[in-house]
């Protein structure tokens, strides 16, 4: 394949890898992270434990997460039918990918907010803080570091499902790489496209590494 | 009287009672002590003052309203009438010093004009002008202690909890700490209970202190008076340890300046002891 087409093809595929990533992150972090947010005030040493709520919401996150992403593409298809109106494509891809990624969000966040200091927590407790003014001004916060770190691996993460949806025509990069390195024999195009998913997680990782080390205002 | 405790009592789960039946009457004004070992309670107690731990019996009693009765929006309204020091200071480490300060403001609503106005007078007081816009990670521990009780009385408190908040400091920082708390005590009228397992820092700034001991008062009074007389066991154990701790540095420090005029500075006085075979302990 020429050159320029080659590229216009990357070009492509990086952009429709990114729009599936980009969205599903976003989508998913709005519903993972008020899971991550509820298991830490839930939890026996939070804000409201709450025993059951929090055994249940911990045993859903478990169970969503321990279903390989093929499988839950393929179950929720239904699902992306109706949201979406067909199955295949970069936006179709966006349904399974949000709901892979949000149970591992929900774990990103709260580990995240659990290496907040209780004594902080307390010290706000002590000034008369409501648990919502703790949550958004204490907990979230202090942090910010921890959560930006947390959404680069998010990111990288989501990428890489997003190349693997990409095998069953899911649209990006991973869709190109499988069309023209397996099927075709294209191993040129293959390896572009895999050194392009390479570089493009090593960026997502190291801005994210970066942006966290420079709003930390620890030493 | 500004806070009184009725019988309050405190256990975990089904352990044994971490506080037992304590009763204690706290005076407006007056700074009062409480001290006793690690493991007494004294965390416990300061905890159960505000309700950030619900006392299992008992109750509480502060500027005339039982805390336990309070439905939770009133109790978070009288926790802003009570200000907490901590050891560990508990600095919001994202935010700068000022911003530290102008946290209770914020919370309860205050603009934010005022609240920076405020907590620049806050931060004047506490002799930290200068470093309104720095982070808590960049200062010393004493620099950190004032940034928190700057912020502790940011409401105007009617009581100041301190918990071992000159614990983690040492003796120097200690005594500046201390200086600044009996300043507002006298300044503001700020009452203020003082928790420590530190003699020292009941008799530098208390006038009255109670001493609890496994999970119970066993002595409250003037501090002049309970030191000079202690009546219980557990309050002259805690005066006889401490003038004994006392007479072992005094002793330590006499054997090293003989030491040092016998041309052997380089020894330390442990050292010499252990080389005559003399025990230590
Ligand atoms: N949240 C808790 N759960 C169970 N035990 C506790 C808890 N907090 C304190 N304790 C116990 O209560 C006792 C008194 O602790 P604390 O009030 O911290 O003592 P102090 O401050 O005097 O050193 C200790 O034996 C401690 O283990
Ligand atoms: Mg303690």
């Amino acid at each position: 394949m020429p050159a320029s087409q080659l590229i216009d093809l990357l070009l492509d595929g990086m952009r429709e890898t990114l729009y599936m990533t980009l969205w599903s992150t976003a989508l998913a972090y709005l519903l993972g992270l008020p899971m991550g947010v509820l298991m830490v005030v839930s939890d026996k040493e939070g804000l409201r434990p709450m025993r059951w709520l929090n055994a249940a919401l911990g045993a859903f996150i478990n169970l969503a997460r321990s279903v390989p992403f093929l499988i839950l593409l393929i179950a929720v298809i239904p699902l992306t039918r109706a949201v979406v109106g067909r199955i295949v494509g970069s936006t179709a891809t966006i349904v399974p990918l949000t709901l892979s990624a949000a149970p591992f969000i929900a774990r990103l966040v709260e580990s995240s907010l659990k290496e907040v200091d209780a004594g902080v927590v307390q010290a706000a407790r002590s000034m008369g803080a409501t648990p919502t003014q703790i949550i958004w001004k204490v907990l979230l916060a202090e942090a910010r570091p921890s959560l930006l770190l947390g959404a680069a691996i998010a990111v990288t993460t989501i990428l890489g499902y997003s190349a693997m949806a990409g095998f069953v025509g899911g649209g990006g990069l991973g869709d190109i790489a499988i069309r023209y390195g397996y099927y075709r024999y294209q191993r040129d195009t293959m390896l572009w496209t895999v050194a392009l998913l390479v570089i493009v997680v090593q960026l997502f990782q190291e801005a994210g590494a970066r942006a966290a080390k420079g709003i930390d205002r620890r030493l | 009287m500004i806070l009184e405790l009725r019988g309050l009592t405190k256990r975990f789960g089904q352990g044994e009672a971490v506080l037992e039946d304590v009763s204690l009457r706290i005076n407006e004004g007056e700074i009062f002590g409480l001290i006793g070992k690690s493991g007494a309670g004294k965390s416990t107690l300061a905890r159960c003052v505000n309700y950030l731990e619900e006392p299992s019996g008992g109750e509480v009693v502060f500027a005339g309203r039982e805390l336990g009765k309070l439905p939770r929006g009133e109790l978070y309204e009288a926790r802003r009438s009570m200000g907490m020091v901590f050891q560990q200071f508990n600095l919001l480490m994202q935010r700068s010093v000022i911003g530290n300060v102008c946290f209770p403001m914020e919370i309860s609503g205050w603009k934010r004009r005022a609240a920076r106005s405020r907590a620049l007078e806050l931060l004047e007081t506490v002799g930290l002008s200068d470093k309104a816009d720095e982070y808590p990670a960049t200062l010393s521990g004493g620099q950190r202690q004032r940034v928190a009780i700057a912020r502790a009385i940011a409401l105007s408190p009617r009581i100041l909890l301190c918990d071992e908040a000159t614990s983690a400091l040492d003796p120097e920082t200690t005594r500046g700490i201390l200086a600044l708390l009996r300043e507002l005590n006298q300044r503001l009228g700020i009452t203020i209970l003082v928790i420590t397992h530190e003699m020292l820092v009941v008799e530098s700034i208390c006038h009255r202190v109670a001493i609890l001991d496994h999970s119970r008062v066993v002595e409250v009074g003037e501090v002049g008076e309970v030191f000079e007389r202690p009546k219980t066991d557990a309050a002259k154990a805690l005066v006889a340890g401490d003038g004994q701790a006392e007479r072992a540095r005094k002793i330590m420090r006499a054997i090293e300046s003989y030491l040092d005029n016998a041309g052997l500075s380089e020894l330390s006085a442990e050292e010499a002891l252990r080389r005559a075979g003399i025990p230590i302990d």
